[in-house]
């Protein structure tokens, strides 16, 4: 616990920046469990030589001693003059994984060119099976990917990644630990298979009934697997009698073509349920309109195959104006990811 | 070959690394597969090369029972072996087995630590055997294999080649060995910390008994013993006596130094007195499980100090406290020529005619018989010997090192068997047969062993005696002269004492396809080989406390002591530290080349009120400028006219070309590159009086916009330097100052009207 809080403590310390160049001032190195028996072992070899008087075994030890101290500054060069950048990341959903790309680059002049092999990636309190890692054989960059595994709705800073090599002897190992500036939204995890928008959220005008009145008249071209809601004239019964007597799915009729309506995405349509299904049933919403597939959206407003212009209104903040296309989206999901439970 | 290589490129890196790691362990336990017990030997040699199979197929691993099984056999083979499990012998054997056990669970890069920490314990246990030049390159050959090894283990991406973790672990052992030659020099040598190594060093060698038979071992080993360089004139090498223990009690089969039964005041004397010239010389004596030193005969003083002292004791051997363990170095005068011993009778001299009771009588009855011949009768000892050497001589002995076993029949017989029976023997038989007849006939006698003879020729300006020389003669105490020598030998072998002809064994198989070589290479050949060796073991094996004090003697400290080392230590470590982090300190302070040259770009164009941010480039300052300046931007073109030949670092601009009128609006076309000029950067009142004028502003503005274009190139540009060029810098630097001037001259600087594109940039105004 007290080790927890006091590398919290230090973490906090570390200024938030999306490029880092590692340097004198923040590598750390110690050496590794295999480093400290290596030294028992040179330690032993030197006894040995002692008592023996073995003046081969003194060159022996005396070398292995000397090689350790030059990988002892090898490793740390490793890092050192290593540029970090940190690519802004995606908006991401609740439960998966953002992909943090950072490109790893060689610094620019004295200690910067020089080929670096097995530096390691994690983040900060991931285990360590999660390390990915990366070599700079020359002057070019590399390019990570860091899978950051999103729980928390909102929006957050990103957790400190630790950067670490043991090249070349593994007896050392200089890790630095970097806290990028950057956020990352993460959307409430749509609900896979929400119910049709409720009746009765279409927004008033020409826009929105004209379509049903044409599907209503008939302009029905197409047929797909019926779904709860669909109202029962848009049925194909003469399918349906088929496909009762088989024992299969019913069939609905559907129209193409038709123009986009307007649609109201409302959190008090989703009464009933916790705030964070809520949420997650808006968002379902949003992006079943945004994928074209507005079958929920045809439950209301007669709409089908097409996506509907839709706005979002919510509990307690102010509604955001009906919009299409992805900036839009996005600016609804942001929304909803920002509900404050 | 050109096929193995390729195969061993497809095999996974797995399998590579494996391999590769097998190889390495197989080298380390190499040089122990000559000593151990042949079940051991074959069983590592076996397992590894099994382990390289099922790599190579990529087969799985046996389980764990069949390791631990193998684990269990190797325990019982050890204890039958050895007797035990504890011990040097044993636990090397253990260690190498286990090496080779663990290579069955062996998962290539976890485990690369196991098998580099056993693996370096071998090659030190491998020079507990031999330090020799040939074992110390291996062991380099092995360490850089391992370090390899480690090396490859921490490349966790992709397949990294062998040949660059090898090159890694060259530079780092290379960066590693001023380290290592610092603490090799300084470390102080202290004396071992328990123990003593005993009869391990020097295996073979002289000892301190002898038992008829047992020199024959010494025989087959070529080994360096001692080396001398005499200083003055070298004596005949093959008549050098080196006088090693003496031996004078006798127990019927082993003949022990003598435990005197005799107050000291009754002992004899050495009372030695020298005669002939004095043979100065430096001797170098490999370590030994003796405490007495071989050393000329008779040498009467060593003139070096040496710790622990040599005392030299009244049968003219020198002893010291303590085994030599260490190779000892001493110069000491000697007289090939000398008498020794008393005079007169002593009581002591009692002591060497003791003979053990119930052995040997048929020996014994001989003597008598000899003694008792008429023309025997008051004989001197001196006739008697004369009488005995003449039996040998003509009684068929021969001289053989397989003679076989005495005393095999009857243990009491030994002397009996060799003397009437068989009559074949060695320097040793004959000199403890002769002395037991001696004896016998009531004269005082002792075996003397130590090495008879040199190699004849000098290497390296050294003399050469090997183990091989040992020898055995006898010594009997004649009134009135003292002890004289008595070489049985000689008059069996003449040519054993006086052609030097060795102790040599039969040849085997390979010696006689050695002996089709040229006899005149391969001495040469070896006499190179020893002299390098002896060069290694003067400087390398030989570097003791002693040398130790003597550089830094060298170095300036006047009188060296362990204090002394220490602060020498301590100082070193300390200033490698400061040094270690004054230079880190610099290189982190260090701006890279570029930054500070581009910084002073930064500052003349501030003076110039335009500002230069740290992203911007310079084609964008250069356009900002012309915008400024109202002059229209050069064409491409001109920029070309800057552009690095290939093949060239540094840029060669066309010459400033005249413009012709002060509006030079339009670009100037795309000139063709003049010849370059002795200063291709010419500073800008070079520029002004070759332009027969003062410049107009927009001739310098032009000027300092092909400059940007000349540092875009050389900075940007397909072939860009690695270090800028501090003389386009100059130039600039130069025609900026003189921008300034101009306008300062012409404070209505046509950049008043300015045109529409300078609102790009409001910082500018």
């Amino acid at each position: 616990v007290i080790r927890e809080r006091w590398q919290a403590w230090w973490q906090s310390r570390l200024p938030r920046t999306d490029t880092l160049r590692l340097g004198q001032r923040n590598i750390y190195i110690l050496p590794t469990r295999a480093g400290l028996m290596f030294a028992a072992t040179v330690l032993i070899l030197l006894v040995t030589s002692i008592n023996f008087q073995l003046n081969l075994g003194y060159a022996l030890t005396f070398l292995l001693a000397g090689s350790a101290l030059v990988s002892m500054h090898q490793t740390h060069n490793n890092l050192r003059g290593l540029n970090l950048q940190l690519r802004p990341p995606a908006d991401t959903t609740q439960g998966e994984a953002t992909p943090l790309e950072i490109l790893l680059s060689q610094g620019l002049g004295g200690k910067g060119l020089q080929a670096r092999y097995g530096i390691g990636l994690r983040l900060v309190n991931a285990p360590e099976e999660t390390r990915v890692w990366a070599d700079l054989p020359d002057s070019g960059p590399s390019l990570t990917q860091l899978q950051c595994l999103q729980t928390r709705r909102g929006v957050h800073p990103l957790d400190a990644v630790h950067i670490e090599t043991r090249f070349p002897m593994g007896l050392f190992r200089a890790w630095a630990i970097w806290r990028p500036a950057s956020t990352v939204w993460v959307y409430p995890r749509p609900e896979a298979d929400p119910p049709p928008i409720p009746a009765g959220q279409a927004l008033d005008g020409g826009a929105s009934s004209r379509p049903s009145n044409r599907e209503d008249a008939g302009d029905l071209t197409g047929v797909r697997p019926y779904r709860a809601g669909d109202p029962p004239q848009r049925l194909a019964w003469k399918k349906a009698a088929a496909a009762m007597a088989t024992g299969s799915e019913l069939i609905s009729r559907c129209s193409d073509g038709l123009e986009a309506g307007e649609v109201w995405l409302d959190e008090a349509d989703c009464a009933g349920l916790a705030l964070e299904q809520r949420l997650s049933r808006l968002a379902g919403w949003a992006l079943a309109i945004q994928r074209g597939d507005a079958a929920g959206a045809a439950g209301v407003a007669g709409l089908a195959g097409v996506a509907p212009r839709f706005g979002l209104r919510l509990i307690h903040t102010p509604p955001i104006a009906p919009g299409e296309g992805m900036a839009h989206l996005q600016g609804v999901m942001r929304a909803l990811a920002q509900v404050k439970a | 070959m050109n096929a193995a290589t390729q195969a061993l490129k497809r095999l996974p890196r797995d399998a590579r690394d494996t391999l590769f790691l097998l190889a390495v362990i197989a080298s380390v336990s190499l040089p122990h597969w000559f000593y151990l017990p042949l079940w051991c030997s074959a069983l590592s040699a076996v397992v590894i090369f099994w382990r390289g199979f099922l790599a190579w197929r990529s087969a799985p691993l046996p389980g764990r029972w069949t390791v631990v099984l193998v684990l269990c056999v190797v325990l019982g083979l050890t204890t039958m072996s050895h007797g035990n499990l504890i011990g040097r012998e044993p636990g090397l054997t253990l260690a190498v087995s286990l090496l080779a056990l663990k290579t069955l669970e062996l998962r290539a890069r976890r485990d690369t630590f196991v098998v580099f920490f056993f693996g370096f314990f071998l090659l030190l246990a491998q020079f507990l055997r031999s330090q020799s030049l040939v074992m110390a390159l291996g062991a380099l050959i092995s360490v850089w294999g391992l370090l390899t090894g480690l090396v490859l283990a921490h490349m966790p991406l992709g397949s990294p080649a062998l040949s660059l973790a090898a090159r890694y672990a060259a530079r780092m052992a290379l960066m590693g060995t001023p380290i290592m030659i610092a603490l090799f020099l300084v470390f102080p040598r202290i004396g071992p910390l328990w123990g003593v190594p005993g009869a391990d060093v020097g295996g073979t060698g002289l000892s301190n008994s002898m038992r008829m038979g047992s020199m024959a071992e010494i025989a087959l080993d070529d080994s360096i013993a001692l080396r001398l360089r005499f200083f003055g004139p070298r004596p005949n090498p093959q008549g050098l006596y080196f006088r090693g223990p003496v031996l004078a009690d006798f127990d019927g089969q082993q003949w022990r130094p003598l435990r005197p039964r005799f107050d000291p005041t009754d002992q004899p004397m050495a009372n030695l007195q020298l005669r002939g010239p004095v043979v100065e010389y430096e001797m170098t004596a490999e370590p030994s499980s003796l405490s007495s030193l071989p050393l000329l005969e008779a040498t009467d003083a060593i003139t070096t100090n040496t710790d622990p002292p040599l005392v030299r004791t009244t049968d003219l051997q020198w002893v010291r406290p303590a085994p030599m363990t260490e190779r000892a170095r001493l110069r000491a005068t000697a007289h090939l020529s000398f008498a020794h011993g008393p005079q007169e009778f002593v009581l002591g001299l009692q002591d060497y005619i003791e003979l053990p009771a119930g052995y040997n009588p048929r020996t014994l009855q001989w003597a008598a018989d000899l003694r008792n011949q008429p023309e025997m009768t008051n004989a001197s000892p001196q006739v008697l010997a004369g009488a005995v050497l003449n039996h040998i001589r003509t009684a068929g002995f021969s001289y053989t090192l397989a003679p076989g076993l005495y005393g095999v029949d009857s243990p009491t017989g030994g002397i009996d068997e060799f003397w009437l029976d068989r009559r074949r023997g060695f320097c040793e038989h004959f000199a403890s047969a002769f002395v037991v007849v001696m004896r016998a006939m009531d004269v005082p006698a002792r075996v003397v062993t130590g090495f008879l003879g040199a190699d004849d020729r000098e290497t390296d300006g050294f003399t050469v005696v090997r183990n091989s020389a040992a020898h055995a003669w006898a010594e009997y105490w004649q009134p009135g002269v003292g002890w004289v020598r008595a070489d049985p030998t000689a008059a069996v072998a003449p040519e054993r004492v006086e052609r030097n002809q060795r102790l040599r064994a039969a040849p085997g198989p390979v010696a006689q396809v050695l002996a089709q070589v040229d006899p005149q290479t391969l001495m040469t050949l070896r006499l190179g080989w020893e002299a390098v060796n002896n060069r290694w073991n003067q400087w390398v094996l030989n570097y003791s406390s002693t040398q130790q004090f003597n550089l830094l003697r060298d170095v300036g400290f006047d009188a060296p002591s362990w204090e002394t080392l220490a602060q020498v230590f301590a100082f070193g470590v300390a200033g490698v530290t400061l040094l270690g982090i004054g230079v880190s300190y610099l290189q982190a302070r260090r701006v890279p080349p570029w930054q500070r040259e581009l910084r002073k770009w930064r500052q003349a164009t501030a003076r110039l009120g335009l500002q230069w941010a740290d992203h911007e480039g310079p084609l964008l300052i250069a356009e900002r400028l012309q915008s400024r300046f109202h002059t229209a931007a050069p064409a491409p073109t001109n920029a070309q006219a800057y552009e690095t030949p290939p093949g060239m670092t540094t840029p060669k601009p066309a010459k400033e070309p005249a413009a012709p009128s002060a509006a030079s609006s339009e670009a100037p076309p795309a000139t063709p590159p003049a010849p370059p000029s002795a200063d291709p950067w010419p500073a800008a009142s070079d520029h002004s009086t070759a332009n027969s004028g003062v410049p107009t502003v927009p001739q310098t503005v032009a000027h300092l916009v092909r400059l940007l274009h000349a540092l875009n190139q050389s900075r940007y540009g397909p072939n860009p330097m690695t270090r800028p060029d501090a003389r386009l810098t100059r130039a600039f630097i130069d025609h900026a100052r003189q921008l300034k001037r101009l306008l300062a001259a012409h404070p209505r600087a046509p950049a008043k009207d300015g045109p529409p594109s300078a609102q790009r940039f409001p910082s500018d105004s």
